[in-house]
């Protein structure tokens, strides 16, 4: 077949009657697939698509009787000239045919069948053949990957807008007929003081830049078209007389594309404009692309604080390259978050009906005899004591009012025994300002450690709320939603300072407290070691009022690790789902011998309707050996996040 | 009864486009997509006319054309499909064994008419 994009006339008759048949062929299957189309749509009743397809095919007739015209069968020969014109007059109705037959392909729904779709494309497919450019035969030097094709930003749709810059006419004339025979959208303008007025207010794809112009030359028209942000991406190809390599040389140095010496070879001239023009395609791809990735970047920071919205990435999520599956995978994990939060709120909501009807009930049995501290008295210069909350084998608590903030605290008087030992009291306090560090929603905030009168104490913030120790009590086993909501923000405390270093060693329901809104707040980081010196088997029931919460290491006085506040998590799960302790005994000695050589009764035996997985995941906090347990609170939380 | 076709083009999108419309128009196309398969096709089965492209790879149509005729069997009825409209073509596809020729880019109307008429004087 002969390639008429290197024939420029005039045509031998065979050769004529040869494009001819070149020409019209497209534009039968043009006809052909329209007039197919336009049955169908007769068929179906769609009025906008049927004048659509009859433009197209009015199109496609204008184009056979311009083909006609030029192209008699029996004329001798045809001149270059009116082989110009004819491809020149070409050009707009096949632009309006890629016009119709995109906006059509646009507007197709996906389901409206391939079959149509795939008409569509045959004739967009015959439209690129109609003019034999070399727009027509793909050039592309560089085979770019699949993904990256597939973006096409804001590439300007057609063909590709040209500017040539020469001081001399007939060659602008003669360089820009060229071009516009090749397909392209060639303007001129006559100096580069024009040159830059142009290419700073309109849009062009590639600059064709002659180097000896009075005035400007072309090394500052190129300088300053590169030192513009606006226009330094701008592809320029400068074209000279000069064929010196010192030319070369300074016009790449300051941002040239590429090079020509006249008189150009115009298959060499086609070949750079084309690779010049996919490579800053290829940038803007690229530029894109990082754009898009941004914005990938700007949701995961939203996410984080909150404020990302599900499906706010679906045009990126429907690419098929990698980072459409980056934001897919991306917005399915950030519908999940927003899943489980909407879980947790639930939650949240039944575990605060269950606090508003165990506080009712019992709203008049705090009250405490033989307080140390007695009501309305001050202690230290600052806090006066508004009442006891409660008695431990630590000491006692007191709700106080601190008159230097104005604010309610909770004070913690130790017992003077256990601060006695001037070595062990050192260690208490570096535990403590290690503690303090610990800031998170579901940590009692510690705020002050002092003595007054020989008494040690510990301020820390005042919740007004239940333990969920009294929270069982009352309302006995707790629904799988509410059990779930402590377990989870326990979990999340504990992740929290188990970060920072700071094991709790005595989680126990009486130190989770829960506010009105049910937010828990564990207290008591850092002050359990102080009581550790008295732990042995025998007096573990009179410090810590039970060994029940405390893992075999613990009891064996092992290294105790963060997995040892997980097994303790683990108890307080069980209780909260069953009601009761996984293990019982009359004494702390046979309690603590069941704990060391039984396996717990599955809390799905003692509450059928608790979900198995649930019970299996208690189960494997209180394993006997850490390394069977579940191995963080961060894992833990997750895990018990997943219950629908 | 709707009249069978074959259609022997080596060009996919001709193919595709021209069974479809003639299928539009009631018949029913089978197809070929070379020489050496349309005089396979011609000699199997009973086709009320063919339609035969005259650059096809392997042998062309003229060749295809003078096998199908040598072979005998019912004369069935065979237009040339030429891609140039050059003088001297409509003689050289009669010698040939055709009965009728028309110029691609193939004209839906006026191959409808040819298509016809030698079925009708066939029928």
């Amino acid at each position: 077949m002969t390639d008429f994009t290197t024939i420029t006339g005039p045509l031998t008759p065979e050769l004529a009657a040869e494009l001819r048949h070149e020409l019209r062929t497209p534009v039968n299957h043009i006809v052909g697939y329209a007039e197919m189309l336009l049955e169908d749509a007769q068929a179906a009743g769609a009025g906008e698509r049927r004048r659509a397809l009859e433009e197209t095919l009015g199109a496609a007739r204008e184009v056979l009787t311009l083909i006609n015209r030029t192209l008699v069968p029996t004329q001798a020969t045809v001149g270059s000239e009116a082989l110009d014109a004819l491809y020149a007059s070409l050009r707009e109705p096949q632009r309006k045919i890629v016009r119709i037959i995109e906006g059509l392909l646009a507007a197709a729904d996906a389901p409206a069948g391939d079959a149509e779709l795939d008409d569509l494309r045959k004739i967009l497919h015959a439209a690129e053949k109609l003019v034999p450019t070399p727009a027509n035969v793909p050039v592309a030097p560089v085979v770019p990957v699949e993904s990256a094709r597939s973006v096409t930003p804001t590439a300007t749709p057609g063909p590709a807008r040209l500017l040539i810059v020469d001081d001399d006419a007939e060659n602008r004339e003669v360089l820009r007929r060229r071009l516009e025979r090749e397909g392209y959208r060639a303007e001129c303008a006559e100096d580069g003081r024009r040159a830059l007025a142009r290419v700073a207010a309109e849009s062009f794809d590639l600059v064709l830049l002659d180097v000896l112009m009075p005035e400007l030359d072309g090394y500052e028209v190129l300088a300053r078209l590169k030192d513009a942000p606006a226009t330094r991406d701008i592809p320029v190809i400068v074209i000279s007389a000069l064929d010196d390599m010192a030319a070369v040389v300074r016009c790449i140095e300051r941002g040239a594309e590429d090079f020509l010496t006249k008189p150009f070879d115009p298959v060499l001239l086609r070949a750079r404009i084309s690779a010049s023009l996919e490579k800053k395609r290829l940038h803007d791809v690229e530029l894109e692309y990082i754009r898009q990735v941004g914005r990938v970047i700007e949701a995961a920071t939203a996410v984080e604080q909150g404020g990302y919205r599900s499906g706010s990435l679906a045009d990126l999520a429907a690419r098929p390259d990698e980072l459409g599956r980056l934001a897919r995978v991306f917005d399915g994990m950030a519908a999940e978050v927003e899943a489980r939060e909407e879980r947790l709120k639930a939650r949240l909501r039944e575990l605060k009906a269950d606090i508003g009807i165990a506080r009712t009930s019992t709203e008049l049995t705090a009250a405490l005899d033989g307080d140390a501290l007695e009501t309305g008295g001050m202690f230290g210069e600052r806090y006066e004591i508004v009442g006891t909350i409660g008695r431990g084998g630590m000491g006692t608590v007191y709700r106080a009012r601190d008159r230097e903030l104005d604010e309610e605290v909770a004070i913690k008087t130790l017992r003077p025994e256990l601060v006695s030992d001037g070595a062990l009291l050192e260690r208490f306090k570096s535990e403590i300002r290690l503690a303090r560090r610990i800031s998170h929603p579901n940590v009692v905030r510690t705020h002050d450690f002092g003595e007054w009168r020989g008494v040690y104490y510990l301020t820390m913030e005042y919740v007004e709320g239940i333990t969920v120790r009294e929270l069982i009590e009352r309302r006995g086993r707790l629904q799988a939603p509410s059990a779930l909501a402590i377990g989870t923000q326990l979990a999340d405390s504990l992740a929290v300072a188990h970060a920072q270093g700071v094991i709790h060693r005595d989680i126990k329901p009486q130190n989770l407290l829960l506010d009105d809104a049910g937010v828990l707040k564990v207290m008591d980081f850092g002050v359990a070691r102080l009581a550790e010196r008295t732990s042995t088997l025998t007096e573990a029931g009179l410090v810590l009022g039970t060994p029940a919460y405390m893992p075999p290491e613990q009891l064996l006085s092992e290294a105790v690790d963060a997995r040892s506040d997980l097994y303790a998590a683990g108890v307080v799960l069980y209780e909260c789902v069953t009601g009761r302790l996984p293990f019982e005994a009359a004494t702390p000695v046979a309690l603590i011998a069941r704990l060391l050589s039984q396996d717990p009764t599955p809390p799905a035996d003692l509450t059928p309707d608790l979900p198995p997985a649930l019970s299996a995941l208690i189960l494997r906090l209180l394993a006997k050996r850490p390394e069977d347990r579940i191995q963080t609170a961060a894992e833990l939380a997750d895990l018990l996040r997943r219950f629908g | 009864m709707a009249a069978r076709i074959l259609l022997v083009e080596d060009n996919e999108m001709n193919r595709d486009m021209l069974s479809r419309r003639l299928a539009r128009k009631g018949y029913d196309v089978a197809m070929a997509v070379d020489g050496r398969e349309g005089v396979a096709m011609a000699g199997a089965g009973a086709y009320d006319l063919i339609l035969m492209d005259m650059s096809l790879p392997e042998i062309d149509g003229w060749e295809a054309t003078r096998q199908i005729r040598a072979a005998g069997g019912p004369r069935v009825p065979i237009i040339a499909l030429t891609a140039h409209a050059m003088a001297g073509d409509r003689e050289k596809a009669i010698e040939a064994g055709c009965d009728d020729y028309d110029t691609k880019p193939i004209e839906l109307a006026r191959l409808l008419g040819k298509i016809e008429a030698l079925l009708g004087r066939a029928g």
